[in-house]
């Protein structure tokens, strides 16, 4: 069963920002959502982060200097400045702060001018002098701030938390509709507030708002600056405060209820803790001592004073429970269900860490690459498309595309010196990924730029350039890069060595390319890339381990099939035998001589996705010849010789139609280490930007969190 | 933090207040026979506590059999309950008139307030109490580094107004109280003041005595100010003593911790009483849990039962802290029975089960006392924590048998309170009967 919450106008919170910033108020009647902001993301400010969003809080975006540009929680932009934040999300209206004290009163003061009207600041033990500062500022630009060292604010009804108050707090149940009536709590001690909610809760009484003032000795808004105020929110029957010796906000409060009587025209149960405490001893709150010769800041002045303003005051949880259950007579709830919700909880299984992605969702059948289904991508994008499609999230429009291009292609032409101080290795990959090391024009472009995209389109560029040299057709490249030639006819004339390609030929390459950009984090060459990547290394030192994991056993393949198809083609030719037959003795031999059919099989997919879309492909180009025709039978021959599924996968339909193109079989693992660079440059932007530094990377516990499937318009 | 009054004085040098000279610090009578004495000399009790004035702790001495008896009489003064380990010596200063100086933090509204007063040397609350009149007040709303001239000025004017006779350090009074602001302000202070602030007769003004509250929440930034007058920065003192080996020991693992019982490490049990300790989340139910335990007592156990400790175990500690925490009252003489409360919000349940755990298994391998622990938890990460306690208790039943933890809310914590309480009784009277 589900119970609907309550829309955020009815709620306290949206009643505190109508108070201070009417227009926002307004807004947010039209948006029915309460946009949060969190500032400072180190363990605790992001853990909470997502604690909050999983209770249902809208958290628009994060603040982190030198983490500006990067993702919070894989989704969550973080910015350099709370100004920068609010340009772009004008209708923030509540950020918590989770900095360090040392560091706090900047950000505080930051939020508090960049206009944001409920600031909580989570920080604890901030120096008195800073928090002066930040009350100079606050006052100025009327921001209601609670702390510091608050444990935070939170609004069952609504389902909104900004802070680390844990999830036992329970609203008024009208039917399967949550009402917004309760108790409101308002605390100088977090724990306080857990334990008076869930004493409050085990008699029937909600809790509307609870709201951690701070411990501090100086706070942001004290009792008496916010009492008032909720009173004259229509939904609260009843104020609970928690209050502690130290200071005098406690009496200030009832001095003022004995002053302005009409602004206080509901019940008020005070909870005063400290009757046993020592004087001039600090009890973990700075403001939690009673300094010795003065006449407030006691159990004693504080209960007194409470009292004289006509305030039941308390000082046991049982008594509390007795005080507000006689002033209101009612419950809200059903205690029962109140228990077995949080016995729901706590009998759940500890959550299984899990970590997300944004790129490519690798299912068994189905590649999805940022909602785009790859076959559709193959179809209908080019290489540099979907190479901006990875690292972005979107296609290129026009002149992105053809600065992409620019890129791209510059980066085929310009020289690489150091090709020669690598020996000759007929390992494919190992050269590339040695290449990547050595190349100078590689890392200066890295370091020039922050822009992903760019990086990637480069990227490609050089990895032609590096084939072209080790396939022997440099000096192609060279000639045709003093004409204008686009980047599909470079990666033509790179790989394959012809000048002047047939348009058709090219496009059913690039195609081929594209089809191969990306599997996920599943493979191990996505994976090495992580790895380094998690300890941040260098973009080409992470991209030359990736590369260098794509062997014979990982995306390598291909070079063996296209030799099997070939002989498999010639054997029926020389014999003048159907391709059925050739193929079923060829892999028969094969088998027995203890070798292994290369281009079958593959870890997820018992149909490739790839597969239709290339064979369609080749067979529109004019290059569905015979090897093709073999690659279509080879699943259902091998089921003949072994009684086994092994269908078709990518490598293999490649190496087919490289077969029937007359390529040489080597340029199928070009093809996949070519292609695959964009995905890699995808992981490694994705995990310095979105994950901390040197974690430890679980790739079964990877969850894909990016677009759902979409079409491509 | 409080500072001793020779430790201020130095800070008031620092910012070019004069101060009347000092002779020496004595922690004895015998350190006498090493100053030379240049009689009239005040001789100052150094305690953290006030009233010392009242109680006998301030004296003067003409000469040196008079120093000798005044200092071997206020070793052996006990002022409010705190012994006296040492004594300022200085030289005495020829009064003619006596103004009261400070700046404060407002209780109210955490801003700045300079008060100044001619009526200076008494008690500055009986002045506000009887005399409003004398007493001048200034609210900084906001916060400025230095004081500005203006300000300065109207405090000098308003102290020659009620007293004539200082119209001829008008000039220098304007000084001193810029000075006093800049010394608060740099030094990050609560309270600073200056009662009295002596003007002698050849129109000198001398800090006589010095009250110095600095923020404890700045000390980490005011480490050199520290260093200069003597103070390791990483040491830590009350508002009125200085801490006990449990306190300190807390303090170097890094949570604050306060002995309840006066003179701890030998205190003496009464045989009928059972004494619990605390390990009870953030500072608030670390105040409002001591509350509880002696209500539940009053109420219950005919109030025999006695909380030992104050303790802030909340945000977030790490799993060797929260084993330290169970370390230090397992090793504490009066702990009879640890109540504990673990309510997850920035911490978690989980860390706090396996620090627990941790350390009673340490205990029951190299064979520490193991004193029972009652508690509950609930909130952040519970269900993992849960697990792991399931677990524990599997693969090491021994160590946890004395280990009873409530997972879960449907019991609220003073209940839980109650029925630890009545373990206690029940071990104690198992115990008494068995050792007969």
């Amino acid at each position: 069963m589900t119970i609907k919450k309550l829309s955020v106008e009815q709620g306290l919170l949206h009643y505190f920002i109508k108070q201070v910033r009417p227009e926002l108020a307004e807004n947010i009647t039209k948006t029915k959502t309460i946009e949060t902001m969190i500032v400072g993301l180190g363990r605790q400010g992001t853990r909470h982060a997502q604690l909050m969003m999983e209770y249902g809080t809208n958290v628009t975006c994060g603040v982190a200097p030198g983490k500006g540009g990067t993702l919070v929680h894989e989704k969550i932009p973080v910015y350099e400045s709370a100004k920068d934040a609010v340009e772009k999300h004008p209708n923030i209206a509540v950020a918590s702060i989770w900095r360090h004290h040392s560091t706090a009163k900047d950000a505080a003061i930051e939020v508090i001018r960049a206009g944001i009207p409920i600031v909580v600041l989570i920080s604890e033990f901030i120096p008195l002098k800073d928090v002066r500062d930040i009350l100079v500022e606050a006052r100025k630009h009327k921001t209601i701030l609670f702390g510091g060292n608050t444990p935070g604010i939170i609004f069952p009804p609504e389902g909104i938390k900004v802070g680390m108050l844990p999830d036992i707090f329970q609203a008024e149940l009208i039917g399967d509709k949550v009402g917004p009536k309760g108790v409101t709590i308002l605390s100088r001690s977090g724990a306080i507030l857990y334990h008076l909610s869930d004493a409050l809760a085990s008699a029937g009484i909600a809790q509307n708002g609870v709201l951690g003032v701070g411990g501090d000795g100086a706070i942001g808004s004290r009792f008496v600056d916010l009492v008032s105020r909720i009173m004259s929110y229509e939904n609260t029957d009843l104020i609970v405060i928690a209050g502690e010796i130290g200071g005098m906000q406690e009496e200030l409060l009832a001095h003022d209820m004995v002053s302005h009587p009409e602004k206080y025209s509901k019940p008020l149960i005070a909870l005063i803790s400290g009757a046993n405490a020592p004087e001039g001893k600090t009890m973990g709150h700075a403001g939690a001592v009673i300094s010795p010769g003065q006449k407030f800041g006691t159990y004693k002045s504080k209960r007194e004073a409470l009292e004289q303003a006509g305030v039941t005051v308390v000082n046991h949880q049982c008594d509390l429970i007795e005080a507000v259950k006689t002033k209101l007579n009612r419950s809200y709830f059903d205690v029962e269900r109140y228990y077995n919700k949080m016995q729901k909880k706590w009998d759940e299984k500890p959550p299984e860490k899990t970590w997300g992605t944004l790129i490519t969702n690798a299912m068994p059948n189905n590649l999805i690459i940022r909602g785009y289904p790859l076959q559709d991508i193959i179809a209908k994008k080019g290489l540099l498309e979907t190479s901006y499609l990875l690292q972005v999230g979107e296609f290129p429009d026009e002149s992105t595309l053809v600065e992409l291009e620019k890129i791209a292609v510059d980066a085929t032409i310009q020289p690489f010196v150091n090709q020669d101080a690598v020996p000759p290795c007929p390992d494919i990959s190992k050269m590339l990924g040695t290449y990547l090391l050595l190349d100078t024009r590689l890392s200066n472009y890295v370091n020039s730029t922050s822009d992903k995209a760019k990086v990637a389109a480069f990227s490609l560029g050089r990895m032609l350039r590096y084939l072209a040299i080790l396939l022997g057709n440099i000096e192609m490249v060279e000639n045709a890069s003093k004409g204008d030639v686009s980047f599909r006819n470079m990666i033509y004339v790179g790989l394959v060595g012809e000048e002047e390609p047939d348009p058709l030929k090219a496009k059913l390459l690039e195609s081929m390319i594209t089809a191969c950009v990306d599997h996920g984090i599943t493979p191990p060459s996505a994976q090495a890339t992580l790895v380094l990547a998690s300890t941040r290394a260098n973009f080409e030192v992470a991209m030359s381990a990736g590369l260098q994991a794509i062997t014979d056993v990982h995306g390598g393949a291909g070079q063996k099939a296209a030799g099997f198809f070939l002989s498999v083609a010639k054997k029926a030719k020389e014999e003048n035998i159907d391709l059925d037959e050739a193929t079923f003795e060829l892999m028969r031999n094969t088998i027995k001589a203890g070798n292994r059919i290369e281009g079958l099989g593959h870890r997820i997919h018992t149909q490739d996705p790839r597969r239709d879309v290339l064979w369609q492909l080749a067979e529109e180009a004019g290059y569905a010849k015979e090897c093709v025709a073999i690659s279509k039978m080879v699943s259902d021959v091998f089921y003949r010789v072994r009684g086994m599924n092994l269908p078709i996968n990518v490598d293999g339909v490649i190496a087919a139609i490289v077969a029937d193109m007359k390529l040489d079989p080597k340029i199928a693992k070009a093809i996949f280490v070519f292609g695959r660079t964009a995905g890699l440059a995808a992981h490694y932007y994705e995990e310095i930007s979105t994950q901390p530094q040197m974690r430890q990377l679980a790739f079964d516990k990877a969850v894909y969190k990016g677009s759902s499937i979409r079409d491509i318009s | 933090m409080k500072l001793y009054e020779y430790e201020a004085k130095q800070i008031f040098e620092k910012f070019g207040l004069t101060v009347p000279k000092k002779i020496g610090i004595i922690e004895n009578v015998n350190g006498l026979e090493k100053l030379s004495l240049n009689f009239p000399i005040m001789i100052k009790a150094m305690v953290l506590i006030g009233g010392r004035g009242k109680a006998g702790g301030i004296k003067k001495a003409d000469n040196s059999t008079e120093a000798r008896d005044i200092c071997s009489k206020m070793f052996d003064l006990i002022i409010h309950g705190y012994s006296i380990k040492k004594l300022l010596l200085e030289e005495a200063v020829t009064v003619s008139q006596e103004i009261y100086l400070s700046i404060i933090t407002d209780p109210a509204t955490f801003d700045l307030v300079i008060v100044a007063s001619a009526s200076g040397g008494v008690d500055i609350e009986e002045v506000a109490k009887n005399h409003p009149e004398e007493i001048w007040k200034k609210t900084l709303v906001d916060n400025p580094k230095t004081l500005s001239e203006e300000v300065s000025k109207e405090a000098a004017d308003f102290l020659v107004g009620r007293n004539p006779e200082l119209t001829s350090v008008e000039e220098s009074l304007s000084t001193v109280i810029m000075a006093l602001f800049s010394a608060f302000q740099q030094s990050e202070a609560k309270i600073c003041e200056i009662n009295p602030l002596i003007v002698t007769n050849d129109n000198q003004l001398i800090a006589a005595d010095a009250k110095f509250v600095l923020d404890d929440n700045s000390l980490y930034r005011q480490a050199p100010l520290l260093k200069s007058i003597g103070i390791d920065p990483r040491s830590k003192r009350h508002d009125v003593s200085e801490q006990t080996k449990y306190e300190a020991q807390a303090y170097i693992i890094g949570f604050p911790f306060l002995d309840l019982l006066d003179n701890p490490e030998n205190f003496q049990k009464e045989q009928d009483k059972l004494y619990v300790g605390l390990v009870p989340g953030g500072a608030g139910y670390g105040i409002f849990s001591i509350d509880e335990v002696v209500n539940v007592g009053n109420l219950y156990f005919d109030g025999k039962v006695v909380p030992i400790n104050f303790m802030d175990s909340g945000g977030g500690p790490s799993l060797s802290e929260v084993a330290d925490m169970f370390h230090l009252l397992m090793d504490h003489p009066a702990t009879d029975i640890i109540i504990t409360s673990r309510f997850g919000g920035i911490s978690s349940c989980d860390i706090f089960i396996q620090g627990l755990i941790m350390a009673l298994r340490d205990r029951y391998i190299s064979k520490r006392r193991m004193i029972p622990v009652f508690g509950r938890m609930v909130g952040t990460d519970l269900a993992a924590a849960r697990a792991f306690l399931d677990k524990a208790k599997g693969e090491s039943p021994e160590p946890l048998k004395d280990l009873h933890i409530v997972v879960g809310n449907q019991k609220i914590m003073a209940d839980v309170i109650k029925e630890g309480i009545e373990y206690g009784f029940e071990i104690k009277k198992q115990e008494e009967t068995g050792g007969n």
